[in-house]
């Protein structure tokens, strides 16, 4: 059965005011690490979301049990969970009729992918990781997801992605790369290997810095990883209203570097493209920051009701289980800039660091959008506008607005990074991102050497 | 559930793997959450499943399918086979021994978390959130959780073991704001409150609507405190962050599958070496570890994990010294120690990985005050706010909601913006006392992420107030 017809017939299932939101998955994921595959975890799941609505109360149920019982069930425990909440005033109902766009994200190729080509893929990064041992993974999935309401919405969409994913290391250097796309012919597991390989060869013997402010050339993975984080809080119109969000009466200001333009493009075919949102209201271009000045922030139609002066949706509800998240972007895209090279951004920099990616990334004050985390597999000094000696790991504390406040230079492609980890149901998202030249990086610590 | 598992395990062993598991998993979740007066997200989801994994020619392989059907089981079994065929790599992987188990556990409840009426619930979020209500209080926020997992796991080795895990939490939470000041407070936990293996008891037990107008006063307060200083000080943290810093710096590192690199692309590896076994100071003579998923509420706690291999308390570090790791059976005989015992899945559709337990702090002696008294300048912390350590385990950086100065033995002036920083090994060697038993609790956690596909794993800390000297606080200048 199809997402549309699991959601179809789950709103049959609720009867009266009600909307399924149903998402399908058939998924691959070859781990590996000291170049052998250890953890292979193949799915086959069916999930639906039916929510009902009794006047003004609302109650949800979620259930992979679509058989006939199955969704009588779910259906019967979410008029229970409306009928146990008190009526909510700002409830603003359930969508009308839509017509999402045309959108491209699924490839039959990448759907048809099996358990063998996974192993296949995994062995080509495996393969290319030469003398230094590979850590990593091959995904490929292809996922469907529907939503339909007794108040004529109908809406469903294809999805398929593809990520191979590699730390190469041993025990005295590291180095990371990655690929994703929806089509995964686009992907070359080998070169992402020997991206990841080349970089390990290149960290050993690791040297300390001081602590200080620095001048950073940040790679699209570091740059992609800390604006995803800053979003959850700042770029979600409930960090808005909540006024945790560093846009907080913010908006119409100039707040970064002129060099600084943001949107949030599902519509991309360079990305993960999605044609609606988890309420199945369209998809959109959206500006968020316009050549440095604050725009806007993402909507779905709960938090739209609460803000009103007739603010819509803007098609950022995400799934149920984490709507007290409130509307997140999901297709972050920073605008290229000039440079035509990384080294061109180098030479800007002169003298500073160069940073492939971060690690386990801390919020330490939201509304000043300051977040803490760690370098990791490949840090490097810049000196006289040349990537220079490897460094260990660096501790950092930085206000993001403070690093998008000066910007040298960014790169004129962008990279798509992959930013699920594949918890709960499979959806594809991702940030694309230049590299990025900043005037200010604050190291604030040292760690270990690179390596395992 | 048996017959299915024998029919997964059947075609497993039939298609040529020497060894096979099958999971029947079924997970339903409640959750009620309430956001400054109205109800935000009032849920009730269930999964279920069968997860099957096998050896083949020394490989591993896993599938899982939605269908509890013969069907699905033995496609799951073959789909399982086929990848451990197709897998590249040498393989070679062995399983410690265990001896064949079987026996039935259910967690101890007085009051079924689900045979609570949704209202009931609603209408204590709704009743700890008007209690939050106040000056300078912008956001308020109360949840409360219930989850229940029956699993059947049967081996081609002869293990056959069935659970049912019931857990249940609550928390609250509120945020202040004003002139551009933003601070929150929590209890009895940051993020989601905190959960336990019991009954409703529990959650009623947590007070939320008692604790709420505390929590809301501190909130407000926190806008105009100082900001924590910064410097090299004695810091005092409570029972709650010393929880978080046993998790972080202690728990994940003596995972072993970490210890080996297995982690490596995504949660990161460890500091410690096979060869630290028995011989690594990890902390000071006052730091003693215990891995214990027999302790009664934990999130952790079970008769038998994943594997099957029955639950035993284990010492982890005594007396500052490192003497166990967190094993799987495949990491136990690559050590050549132990059984494993650690193994725990997120559900049908996860592989089982090496998964902290309940990791506890022992306790030491007298009380907060008794800590206090010894301090003649330092901080003491309450409750995790930020956090982040390295793809080692080794520099991290934890910040509290809320602290204060400690002067002469005896806390002074309230602190917004606390932080403090170490590296592993040398903080915990820093260790100079913990509270005793009397000032011990349990921490429950919900949110302990590891794997590709990711997993979130569900773990308890018992700790008490401890006392570090020499911490750097704040930011190094």
């Amino acid at each position: 059965m199809n997402a549309l017809d699991v959601a179809r017939t789950a709103l049959d299932a609720a009867g009266g005011e009600a909307e399924a939101v149903a998402h399908v998955e058939h998924s691959g994921l070859a781990r590996f690490a000291g170049s052998e595959v250890h953890q292979p975890t193949l799915i086959e799941n069916a999930m639906v979301t039916i929510r009902v609505v009794h006047g003004n109360r609302v109650g949800i149920a979620t259930t992979n049990k679509i058989d006939p019982p199955g969704l009588a069930e779910v259906a019967r425990r979410a008029a229970d969970a409306a009928e146990s909440s008190p009526p909510d005033e700002s409830f603003p109902g359930l969508a009308q009729h839509a017509d999402p766009p045309a959108v491209e994200g699924y490839d039959e190729e990448t759907a048809a992918l099996g358990p063998g080509d996974q192993a296949r893929l995994a062995a080509a990064s495996i393969d290319a990781g030469g003398d230094v041992p590979v850590y990593g993974f091959f995904t490929s999935a292809s996922s469907e997801l529907a939503v339909v309401s007794s108040t004529g919405l109908s809406v469903q969409q294809r999805m398929t992605d593809a990520t191979a994913l590699v730390v190469a290391a041993d025990e005295n250097g590291s180095g990371y790369a990655e690929q994703t796309a929806w089509r995964a012919g686009r992907i070359d597991p080998t070169a992402v290997a020997r991206e990841a390989a080349d970089k390990a060869q290149r960290t050993r013997d690791a040297a300390e810095i001081d602590s200080g402010v620095y001048r950073a050339v940040l790679e699209p993975y570091a740059f992609a990883d800390l604006l995803e984080s800053f979003s959850h809080d700042s770029f979600g119109a409930l960090g808005m209203l909540d006024k945790r969000s560093y846009f907080t009466d913010r908006l119409g200001q100039k707040v970064f570097d002129e060099k600084i333009s943001i949107v949030d493009d599902a519509l991309d075919p360079h990305g993960l493209p999605k044609a609606f949102d988890f309420e199945g209201t369209p998809k959109r271009r959206l500006q968020l920051v316009e050549a440095g000045i604050a725009r806007s922030v993402v909507w779905d139609r709960t938090t739209a009701v609460q803000a009103g002066d007739g603010v819509e949706s803007t098609g950022h509800a995400p799934p149920a289980e984490l709507r007290d998240w409130g509307p997140l972007p999901s297709a972050l895209c920073v605008l290229p800039g000039d440079a035509e090279s990384v080294a061109e951004l180098a030479d800007l920099v002169g003298d500073g660091l160069y940073i492939t990616r971060l690690h386990y990334l801390g919020v330490v004050q939201p509304r000043e959008g300051i977040i803490t985390g760690m370098t990791r597999d490949g840090t490097f000094r810049i000196r006289d506008g040349k990537v220079a000696e490897p460094l260990v790991n660096l501790r950092f504390t930085i206000a993001v607005p403070d690093l998008l406040r000066d910007v040298l230079g960014l790169t004129n492609e962008v990279a798509l990074v992959n930013s699920q980890n594949f918890y709960g149901e499979r959806y594809p998202y991702g940030v694309m991102a230049p590299t990025i030249a900043a005037e200010r990086f604050t190291v604030t610590g040292v760690g270990s050497k690179p390596g395992i | 559930m048996r017959e299915l598992c024998a029919v997964a395990v059947d075609a497993a062993t039939g298609a040529g793997a020497e060894y096979a598991d099958a999971r029947v998993v079924m997970k339903r979740n409640q959750f009620v959450a309430t956001k400054s007066g109205r109800v935000e997200r009032l849920s009730d989801s269930e999964s279920e499943g069968i997860g099957v994994r096998v050896l083949l020619n020394g490989a591993w392989g896993f599938a899982c399918d939605r269908r509890l059907s013969a069907d699905g089981a033995r496609d799951a079994a073959l789909r399982a086979c086929t990848f451990a065929r197709a897998a590249p790599g040498k393989h070679s992987r062995q399983l410690a021994p265990v001896a064949p188990a079987s026996g039935t556990h259910r967690t101890p409840v007085e009051r079924d978390p689900f045979d609570v009426p949704l209202a009931e619930k609603v209408a204590q979020c709704l009743e700890a959130d008007e209690a939050m209500a106040g000056p300078d209080i912008l956001v308020r926020q109360t949840m409360v959780r219930a989850q229940r997992e029956h699993k059947l796991l049967l081996t081609s080795e002869g293990t056959e073991v069935e659970q049912e895990l019931i857990e249940c939490g609550g928390g609250i939470e509120c945020a202040a704001a004003r002139d551009g000041v933003f601070q929150m407070r929590s209890y009895p936990s940051a993020q989601v409150g905190s959960s336990c293996q019991s009954g409703w008891e529990y959650v009623d037990g947590l007070d939320l609507t008692g604790q709420a107008p505390r929590v809301a006063e501190q909130a407000a307060a926190l806008l105009r405190a100082d900001e924590c200083p910064n410097g090299v000080m004695t810091v005092v943290l409570d029972g709650d962050q010393v929880a978080l810093q046993v998790h972080e710096s202690v728990g994940h590192p003596t995972e072993l599958d970490r210890v080996y690199g297995t982690e490596a692309s995504y949660a990161g590896t460890s500091f410690l070496k096979p060869g630290d076994l028995g011989s690594m100071r990890y902390g000071s003579g006052l730091m003693n570890v215990t891995a214990d998923p027999t302790t009664g509420g934990g999130l952790g706690s079970f008769a038998f994990d994943d594997e099957g291999v029955p639950a035993v308390r284990t010492p982890v570090v005594e007396d500052g010294l490192l003497t166990g790791f967190l094993t799987s059976r495949e990491t136990a005989a690559r050590i050549g120690a132990g059984n494993g015992g650690s193994m725990r899945a997120d559900g049908w559709n996860r592989m089982p990985l090496v998964r902290m337990t309940n990791l506890h702090l022992e306790p030491g002696e007298g009380t907060l005050d008794d800590l206090l008294a010894d301090v003649d300048e330092g901080v003491y912390m309450e409750t995790n706010r930020s956090w982040s350590i390295d793809d080692k385990r080794l520099n991290f950086q934890f910040g509290t909601q809320i602290a204060w100065e400690i002067k002469g033995g005896k806390l002074g002036r309230m602190l917004r913006d606390a932080t403090y920083t170490g590296i592993t090994p040398q903080f915990w060697g820093s260790l100079d006392a913990v509270a005793g038993q009397d000032s011990w609790r349990l921490y429950g956690m919900t949110n302990c992420g590891k794997g590709q596909p990711g997993q979130s794993a569900h773990v308890s800390h018992g700790a008490a107030p401890a006392r570090f000297r020499n911490v750097q606080v704040g930011v190094r200048s």
